[in-house]
């Protein structure tokens, strides 16, 4: 009797709902960068002998997402968020490594897998430029293989939630930023992938048009529980959408938490504002340490976490105050630091390992 | 249609100094405008449908956009080599059909031609083998520019390479280095065949019946057709796996 059962087991993993959607194993990918000196002669020698720096865009890099979850990708310029993204969308391929997302591998670009994700990003345009968005679609939806009643339900849900409907017919390269960003947003829902990376989406638009992103991409998640990454420098997207944050630097993860984590851990001040009841009490406090500013009546100062209560009860019993607000530094002042930190942490291993 | 036009005429001209290229070749007037016209079609096909596509490929890559062709879950080779039809070039088949239809009928009223129900699918048949490995070219052309970042050249490439397949190859076969290239159009990139076949259908410059070497050169003009679209494909799969996406 012959063995059947071999038949029975797939060359590839079939994606199981409890793996993680997105599981990523020891990624590393580096680029070898050609150091073109500056003149004629140093091009004319470059024909014969070029210099090469090898700059590691992600190194070593684990991560797990579940479905559903919103994440934020946060790090300074060049810190190896578009490269992860692009690594998990398998534009490039990695040095070494594994990544499953829906259980596939990126870098194999199966069909399969194409359907279930999209790629957004910011400062790329994959609309046709000289056409109306409505016809990308169109390409889109044949590309993807969607019936017509479920594109154009879906076409019209989202221009609604976009409030673009009438600009459908127009050029895209009529369309404003903050438009054309909606359209390229649309272009990439319109198969409903059920994991979204998104690059960057609100580069450069102006904070009415963010604004809107953000509500759509909050509801859009909310409605369809798709799992999206998010790389942005605006602080606003990451506290509107996001409830956990990965932050990169120099290609490496540096901490994986909630936003209320990084608060916590990496700043160890607030920020306390008192409204004086008169100008003898602003003279006194006026020679507290860590002083912001003054705008008198006010008085704006920083003070240790574990100090708050201390100093506060100290100036109530000697001063008059009308007014108390005590706050977490702004969002962009903590990740600047975290930034900072990260990459301090960096140099001091590529000395420590260069030294060895 | 002008660069056409001029080409014809330095023919035209070189015809009123002898009346064969090559000894014993038929590749006499007639002959040879037949050859011409054939050349023009794969070449109009090659440039409305391709050309433009080939240098937007490396414009794609040169700004990072072939991300988005990688993301779409269709055959990325089909989808950067159909974008656009460059209908402006459509012309140029249109007048190598009229040249090979007048030459063909000045030809008829020379000597007899021999003609068959198979001539006609027989002869686009070859053109369409043409086009492939025109096309297959130009996808390995093309594909360098992932590896070099960008590819100003492919045109000047282009001219290059095609510059040997406008000839019957009989020119080729009279001295050492005309033989190498004639082998190395013939059995590496199978440009030769695959425009010398079609022309010979229907100018016949040897008469009928073919020689047993011109149906072994029609059988690898299939077989070379083929061997040429799956080197272009493994050349562009190869060259993606190179691909490095431009910093956005």
């Amino acid at each position: 009797m012959p063995d059947f059962s071999r038949l029975l087991v797939p060359d590839k993993p079939i994606y199981n709902p409890k793996m993680p959607t997105i599981e990523i194993k020891n990624l590393s990918k580096t680029y070898r960068v050609y150091q073109k000196q500056e003149g004629l002669i140093a091009s004319i020698r470059g024909l014969f002998h070029r210099e090469y720096r090898e700059v590691h865009a992600v190194k070593d890099i684990n991560l797990t997402v579940e479905e559903g979850e919103f994440v934020a990708f946060l790090g300074p310029n060049g810190a190896g968020k578009t490269t992860t993204l692009k690594l998990l969308s398998g534009v490039i391929n990695p040095d070494q490594g594994s990544v499953q997302v829906l259980g596939h591998t990126p870098w194999e670009r199966e069909n399969e897998y194409r359907r279930k994700f999209a790629l957004v990003m910011g400062q790329k345009n994959q609309l046709w430029w000289d056409l109306p968005a409505m016809e990308s679609f169109r390409l889109n939806q044949h590309i993807y293989c969607v019936p017509k009643d479920e594109f154009e339900r879906t076409r019209d849900e989202l221009c609604e939630m976009l409030n673009v409907t009438n600009l459908l017919g127009r050029p895209v390269r009529e369309l404003s930023l903050g438009e054309r960003m909606k359209m390229e947003l649309i272009a990439a829902l319109i198969h409903k992938p059920d994991v979204l990376f998104l690059d960057e989406p609100t580069i450069g638009l102006d904070v009415v048009a963010q604004h809107k992103i953000q509500e759509f991409l909050k509801a859009y998640q909310q409605e369809q529980n798709n799992t999206i990454l998010l790389t942005s420098h605006y602080m606003k997207d990451i506290e509107a959408l996001c409830k956990r944050v990965v932050i990169i630097a120099n290609g490496s993860i540096y901490h994986d938490g909630s936003l209320e984590d990084i608060v916590d851990q990496f700043s160890g001040d607030k920020i306390v504002t008192l409204q004086l009841h008169d100008d003898r009490s602003l003279e006194a406090i006026s020679k507290i340490p860590n002083l912001i500013e003054i705008d008198a009546p006010k008085i704006k100062f920083r003070v240790d976490r574990d100090g708050v209560g201390r100093v506060l009860s100290q100036i109530l019993a000697e001063h008059a105050v009308d007014d108390i607000v005590v706050e977490d530094p702004p969002l962009e002042e903590v990740i600047s630091n975290v930034f900072s930190q990260a990459e301090e942490k960096s140099r001091r291993e590529a000395t420590h390992s260069n030294s060895r | 249609m002008a660069w056409a036009v001029m080409n014809w005429g330095l023919f035209k001209i070189i015809y009123r100094h002898t009346g064969e290229i090559g000894l014993d070749s038929g590749w006499h007037e007639h002959e040879f405008f037949i050859f011409l016209g054939t050349i023009w079609i794969i070449n109009s096909l090659i440039q409305t449908l391709f050309m433009a596509n080939a240098a937007e490929f490396s414009e794609l890559i040169r700004t990072g956009n072939l991300d988005f062709a990688l993301l779409k879950p269709i055959d990325t080779q089909f989808l950067i080599s159909f974008p656009r039809i460059n209908w402006s070039q459509l012309p140029n088949g249109i007048l190598g059909g009229m040249l090979i239809a007048h030459s063909l009928r000045e030809l008829m009223q020379e000597r007899e031609i021999y003609f068959s129900v198979f001539s006609i699918p027989a002869f686009l048949f070859f053109i369409g083998c043409g086009a492939v490995v025109m096309y297959s070219v130009m996808i390995c052309l093309a594909s360098t520019s992932i590896w070099f970042g960008r590819n100003q050249n492919l045109y000047n490439f282009w001219f290059y390479i095609t510059n040997f397949y406008r000839y019957p190859m009989e020119i080729y076969q009279r001295s050492g280095v005309g033989m190498a290239l004639w082998g190395t159009f013939t059995f590496v990139v199978p440009i030769l065949v695959v425009s010398n076949i079609p022309a010979r259908i229907l100018a016949q410059p040897l008469g009928t019946p073919w020689k047993s070497w011109e149906w072994g050169l029609a059988a690898y003009a299939i077989i070379g057709s083929l061997w040429s679209l799956m080197a272009s494909r493994w050349v562009f799969k190869q060259a993606l796996k190179s691909y490095r996406s431009a910093s956005s």
